[in-house]
């Protein structure tokens, strides 16, 4: 559990930072202008950091600014206008958490009657469950609400096998790329740094060829065999970069567990695996965003009883009869969890993927 | 000998299998289950776009067998060929694309490096902080990037392109129905998609530039503008090169954009190659000619690629791995 306990390290790290922030900028200020009263800076000087600041500032809020409006709609009961005859409003009107109770619906476990034979009687044993009422939307005046239960069962059951059927082809695959040496090893590795660059776009281009060979197959419509062709397509980037991961352990930890007299496969199993814990975190995430992210393809080739959540998502913008904000909270509830898990996952990203330019 | 190195032949001889070649079958079933899913549909494609394939014959077929022959349709040989290449909605599709690569890379570009430059600067503080926001969107699946900013570009009261064009005097355009309007709301899309990971590069990029060479230049008189052009700019030459490269390839191939805007529309005349290709086989049921189109593209790019790869040496990194 050392990655939890390094995750969670980092996390108060951040939180100590970002507690500090204040004071430390209040020291800078108070150097600053005592400097500037006994006379050795120019008065100017500060004003122009400042200045600068405050411009930067204006730019950050520029570029996310798409992702705040997008929050204010969900949240605004009138559906997301920031301009009305009272001029531009940046705070939500009248809020209203309503358009997430239609996003998420009924959470109601239904009452069952489970009936137990007793062995070599006539007599049955019933258990009746209670009926569990997490949430109720129509308490709150929300009928008819979304379908983003089905979608998201529906994403789960794309995801989970595509990163199952990854995984157990990544793994062994980039220990051997990155331990052995064997015939054809230089070019597997060559055509997977390749695929890497060119793959993505290609998939939409190969898609008329894949829907007509699963159309006549019969497997369109067939979750798993989508998630068959997402671990595919995952296989050279996640291969790569899972070797490149293991590269990085030195085998003297291996010669330890030789000299140790472990058998190979507790080499495997107790020295590489868990060193490659953050590599392996960082592939698990990638394989199942890609599940649960594409759209093209499972658009193509899924029936609306199938629709995973970013086709849902598809779905609701093509009519105009969605209120805008009901859009804007499916939207958030879909993507604001990926958001989170790439703040935790992103050191071990950029770690990943070798440009980590961004310490200050 | 020693003992560590005698270990250490032992640790690469034998552990697993006998032989050191069977480690192969270590990585043959990524192989063959990526080359099943992707290889196997290239051929197809390939055999599709010499026949009329249309689903009423292709699907026609009783078994799983006829894939094989690709159901009921015959080959014509290299008919879809010609008549996509003769087609003039082929030609405006491709000249689009070209365009747009042009258009979205520059835009991409200049508005990373302006970006880059502003969270490096120091005289701005916070910058780390800064920094770690904007690359925020980053972590935001496509598909919810592209349907925002379709409401963004939206002509109904929400529309937020509208509502800003009105409060600041303006009358409102309507982005999606307009030709050249759809293509500028296409590229700014691109460009906020794309930022994130050039701004990235970029700035690590500005972070290696040597100090002194800026001192030097401050020594020697130069403005901020002199020093951006002869000292920042070569510095950063090479990464910018190497991120404008990928991202031209994100644009020749861009999808979801065009798709989820308005279908590159109005009337056809947006759909970059790649959309082109789908809405010919998927909307008009032509899969003879969309799978022609589609392997033209593939072409294009792989092309496009190749060169670019030779002449920006991008595979450098695999020979030494």
């Amino acid at each position: 559990m050392s990655l939890v306990r390094g995750v969670v390290d980092k996390l108060a790290e951040d939180a100590r930072t970002v507690a500090y922030t204040p004071v430390e900028v209040g020291r800078d200020a108070v150097y600053t202008a005592r400097s500037v009263a006994r006379g050795e800076t120019s008065p100017t000087e500060p004003l122009k950091s400042v200045g600068a600041t405050l411009g930067a500032l204006v730019v950050v809020t520029l570029l996310l600014f798409p992702v705040y409006w997008i929050l204010m709609s969900a949240l605004s009961g009138t559906g997301g206008s920031i301009y009305s005859s009272g001029g531009l409003h940046l705070l939500p009107q009248d809020p209203s958490l309503k358009p997430f109770l239609w996003v998420v619906g009924d959470l109601i476990v239904p009452a069952y009657a489970i009936t137990v034979n007793v062995p070599f009687t006539n007599l049955a044993v019933v258990f009746n469950t209670p009926e569990l009422v997490f949430l109720d939307a129509s308490a709150y005046g929300v009928d008819n609400p979304s379908e983003f239960k089905s979608f998201f069962w529906n994403s789960l059951t794309v995801s989970i096998p595509t990163v199952i059927i990854a995984m157990c082809l990544i793994i062994p695959a980039s220990y051997a790329l990155s331990r052995r040496e064997f015939i054809f090893r230089r070019k597997v590795l060559f055509t997977y740094v390749l695929l890497t660059q060119v793959g993505g776009g290609l998939g939409i281009a190969l898609l008329i060829g894949l829907y007509a060979v699963y159309v006549q197959v019969g497997l369109n419509n067939s979750k798993l065999a989508l998630a068959v062709y997402y671990a595919a397509t995952a296989v050279p980037f996640n291969t790569w970069l899972l070797k490149t991961y293991m590269d990085g352990i030195p085998t003297s930890y291996e010669e330890a567990a030789v000299v140790d007299g472990a058998p190979p496969w507790r080499v495997v199993t107790e020295v590489i695996l868990p060193l490659s814990a953050a590599g392996l975190a960082t592939v698990f995430i990638f394989t199942f965003l890609t599940g649960w992210t594409e759209f093209v393809v499972a658009q193509t080739l899924l029936g609306t009883e199938n629709y995973t959540l970013p086709v849902g998502l598809y779905s609701l913008v093509d009519e105009y009869s969605i209120p805008w904000a009901r859009f804007s909270a499916f939207a958030l509830v879909f993507a604001s969890p990926l958001m989170l898990v790439y703040l935790f996952a992103q050191r071990y990203i950029e770690g990943g993927l070798s440009f980590s330019g961004m310490e200050g | 000998m020693s003992t560590a190195s005698r270990v250490a032949t032992k640790v690469g001889e034998v552990p697993f299998l006998d032989k050191d070649d069977a480690s192969l079958l270590l990585v043959l079933p990524g192989l063959f289950v990526f080359a099943a899913f992707m290889l196997f549909p290239v051929l197809y494609l390939v055999g599709i776009s010499f026949t009329n394939a249309r689903p009423a014959n292709l699907f026609a077929g009783e078994t799983a067998l006829d894939v094989l022959t690709f159901g009921q349709a015959e080959f014509v040989g290299l008919q879809n060929y010609v008549s996509t290449l003769s087609d003039p909605a082929f030609w405006n599709s491709f000249g689009v694309t070209w365009l747009f690569v042009a258009t979205s890379v520059t835009a991409k570009i200049t508005f990373s490096i302006g970006v880059a430059l502003v969270v490096t600067n120091e005289r701005v503080r916070g910058k780390r902080f800064m920094r770690s926001l904007i690359i925020l969107p980053m972590g935001l699946p496509a598909i919810f990037t592209v349907t925002v900013w379709r409401g963004i570009f939206s002509s109904a009261e929400f529309g937020l392109a509208n509502q800003i064009l009105r409060e600041l005097g303006f009358d409102s355009v309507a982005w999606l129905s307009q030709r050249w309007m759809s293509f500028l709301s296409y590229n700014v899309t691109e460009m906020w998609l794309a930022y994130p990971f050039m701004v990235i590069i970029t700035v690590s990029a500005l972070q290696d530039v040597p100090k002194e060479l800026h001192e030097a230049a401050m020594v020697d008189g130069a403005g901020y503008f002199s020093r951006f052009l002869h000292v920042t700019l070569p510095s950063i030459k090479r990464p910018v090169l190497f991120a404008s490269i990928l991202t031209a390839a994100a644009s020749f191939q861009a999808f979801l954009i065009p798709f989820v805007f308005n279908q590159g529309g109005p009337a056809r005349s947006n759909e970059l190659l790649v959309v082109y290709g789908y809405r010919e086989a998927f909307t008009f049921s032509q899969y003879g000619e969309g799978a022609a189109i589609s392997l033209l593209a593939v072409l294009f790019i792989g092309a496009f690629m190749w060169l670019n790869v030779k002449k920006g040496k991008l595979a450098d990194g695999v020979s030494d791995s």
